[in-house]
């Protein structure tokens, strides 16, 4: 992916290259608002990684002038304004997810992947989802693995489909339970673990190739 | 501010005594103009009416009989001994006089039937001897035959009562002007006198000391409701830098001893022999223990936050379905530690509330529970409406907390001996009593009477 940050604290915009660009991404860096702007206007990217707080133009208001201007790359705001408020408001100005600092780098590498696959998944209508011989029909509600029919309950389903869109891509903890419970909360025990392990017994445990995999200190992961 | 000799002409005080009394002044000195001429002017023309018509009297007298008709008329009248007109009747020939009046204090005029008014003074012995000037009113008239009447009435009483009403106007003017000066200035006094409380409790307030409040008549006027306001606002106003304060102790105090420690480990391994794998090993448990300190750091934020109210946008919120969701969230968690989680929600349980907010609360409950029972016991989760509030209940089975620590454990980074292993900041039931209180509810921590574990209720005000 080629991702444009716009960060003007200098060390953590060395830090956000050098992680994205570790997962194998290419990265430009721009160190103020306005220059960021114009800068997302002419080239193409992939993704946007915006601060919140950039001299010249806050992030904010770069995102909504963006928009504005026709700019549809998806953006990620990066703040160390946490609370619920500001990333509703951060939404709302347009931007496509919200992290807050500090952040884990594996966190910021799966959201930033996550902002890609959404705009190419957007084109055409889904309607049913593969992973290898995993299939989810979105319409009928239905799931098979190979020949078998896979029964999931309502979350379950949801789980696993926010999982199959985001194949391949390491998705985190927190981003499960924002995106698939909306809530925005730390659960400090392993709710989201237990979650996933029942999914993966349903999905996985009767085959020989799993699917679903742990990412060891970041989070999950549906393969092929 | 205010200095010199008249700096009491800038204060409100007198300029608001100043214009009462002035327009009270104008209101009084128009109402005794009123009554003077309703008084005075109604006697004087009541006395002219009654001349009037004591003069047509005797013309009529003279038209109807001529002058012996009117000679008589008058000899009658003069016979009276207390009367209020005063006569003289002079023939043409100067022999017919009837006459109360020595002679005749004006020159007749020289027209016929015309009569003329008349002001003169005449002396007359008082009656306790000497002598007095009596101020007459007369009407003179030359008649037909050359003979002139002069009929007049005394003014003495009238000029007298007039005298008597002017006094007591010119008394009362000056005496309300007085009052109303001195009633302006208590007035004014008393406003200011409020309003000056309240400058000095900004005053106070702006020196540093917040807990001063501005007092409160208690009669409801305009100015109880601003220093209401007022104090309502300083009350936030407290609030909000006790929290920013403990919020800045709590950084202090809680933060230094973990970073201390991950100073100090740094410093002994750079002292020590530093090979790859024990830099590794370092950088890792750094990591660790920086990203330890950085959630304390987050939860003592929005817990200050929480507690200053800054945090929180209440909107309609479905308590039923948000704790259904908590409930499905951690029942895998809780059969996976090997404990019988059961449920029971009310349903259509409905409140203001910040959505977010509570979800943490009710999640930080289902997390201790689930962390601190032991496989094998039961947690009961459930939200039920009661006299108008929703509880939200999770308790179980486990060991429970001492009697005498139940309060304490609402405090913030109050961790039980029992609990030091486990992982936490302590903050977790200090965010549920701060979460309780924006929402105007309450926490209670209590024993279990049917599970004999802890019971955490958070109690919230319903929607009405």
């Amino acid at each position: 992916m080629h991702v444009l940050v716009i960060e003007d604290d200098r060390e953590h915009a060395e830090f956000i290259e050098k992680v994205l660009s570790e997962a194998g991404h290419s990265v430009e860096t721009v160190d103020d608002g306005a220059g960021g702007l114009s800068r997302a206007r002419q080239d193409q990217y992939d993704a946007l990684v915006v601060d919140r707080m950039l001299p010249e133009k806050p992030g904010i208001q770069l995102v909504e002038e963006f928009r504005n201007g026709g700019g549809t790359t998806p953006a990620l705001f990066l703040s160390a304004l946490s609370d619920v408020d500001n990333r509703v408001e951060g939404l709302k100005a347009g931007a496509d997810d919200y992290l807050a600092k500090p952040f884990a780098p594996e966190e910021l590498v799966a959201r930033v992947e996550a902002l890609g696959r959404r705009q190419s998944s957007s084109e055409p209508p889904v309607t049913v989802l593969r992973v290898g011989d995993l299939e989810m029909d979105l319409l009928g509600r239905k799931v098979t693995r190979g020949e078998a029919k896979i029964d999931l309950q309502p979350r379950e389903f949801k789980l696993l489909e926010y999982l199959m869109r985001h194949a391949g891509q390491t998705v985190t903890r927190t981003m499960l339970l924002e995106k698939v419970w909306n809530y925005h909360f730390d659960p400090q025990t392993n709710v989201i673990d237990v979650h996933i392990s029942r999914l993966r017994a349903k999905i996985d445990k009767e085959f020989d190739h799993q699917l679903l995999q742990t990412v060891r200190g970041a989070g999950y992961c549906l393969q092929a | 501010m205010i200095s010199g000799p008249f700096a009491f002409v800038r204060t409100t005080t007198f300029r608001l005594a100043l214009v009462y009394s002035i327009i009270f002044a104008l209101f009084s000195a128009g109402l005794l103009a009123y009554l003077f001429q309703a008084t005075v002017g109604e006697m004087r023309a009541e006395a002219k009416s009654r001349l009037e018509s004591e003069f047509r009297t005797l013309a009529v007298a003279w038209s109807a009989g001529g002058p012996s008709r009117l000679e008589q008329s008058l000899l009658e009248r003069v016979l009276v001994d207390l009367r209020e007109f005063t006569y003289r009747f002079e023939s043409a020939s100067g022999d017919g006089i009837v006459a109360d009046i020595p002679r005749m204090p004006v020159e007749p005029p020289e027209e016929y039937g015309q009569p003329r008014v008349v002001i003169f003074e005449i002396e007359r012995p008082g009656p306790v001897g000497g002598s007095e000037i009596i101020p007459i009113e007369a009407l003179i008239v030359r008649l037909g035959d050359d003979s002139v009447l002069l009929v007049g009435v005394r003014m003495d009483e009238r000029i007298r009562q007039v005298n008597r009403i002017t006094r007591v106007v010119a008394t009362a003017a000056p005496i309300g002007f007085l009052l109303a000066l001195v009633g302006g200035f208590f007035s004014a006094r008393y406003a200011a006198s409020r309003a000056e409380s309240l400058t000095k409790t900004a005053e106070g307030v702006m020196s540093g000391d917040l807990s001063l409040r501005a007092p409160v008549g208690g009669s409801g006027d305009e100015f109880d409701r601003l220093a209401e306001q007022l104090n309502a606002m300083l009350e936030r106003l407290e609030k909000l830098m006790a929290s920013t304060r403990h919020a800045g102790d709590s950084i202090a105090h809680d933060l230094r001893s973990p970073l201390s420690r991950l100073r100090n480990q740094l410093e002994a391994r750079l002292r020590g022999p530093i090979d790859e794998v024990s830099a590794r090993e370092t950088l890792g448990e750094t990591v660790e223990e920086v990203d330890r300190v950085l959630a304390t750091f987050n939860a003592i934020l929005s817990l200050s936050r929480v507690h200053a109210g800054a945090e929180g946008k209440l909107v309609d919120l479905d308590v039923s379905e948000l704790c259904e969701e908590m409930a499905e969230l951690f029942e895998p968690a809780c059969e996976d530690a090997g404990i019988a989680f059961t449920f029971n929600i009310a349903s259509g349980l409905e409140l203001s509330g910040d959505r977010a907010l509570l979800a943490q609360a009710v999640a930080n409950l289902l997390d201790n529970a689930v962390k601190y029972t032991p496989s094998g016991e039961t947690i009961g989760f459930s939200a039920i409406l009661k006299d108008q509030e929703i509880e939200v209940t999770v308790e179980d089975s486990g060991p429970g907390i001492p009697e005498q620590d139940l309060e304490r454990v609402k405090d913030r980074f109050v961790r039980l001996d029992d609990a030091r292993t486990q992982p936490g900041s302590g903050l977790g039931l200090a965010l549920v009593d701060a979460v309780a209180e924006l929402h105007k509810g309450r926490f209670d921590i209590s024993r279990s009477q049917s599970k004999s574990g802890l019971k955490a209720t958070l109690i919230l005000p319903a929607k009405r």
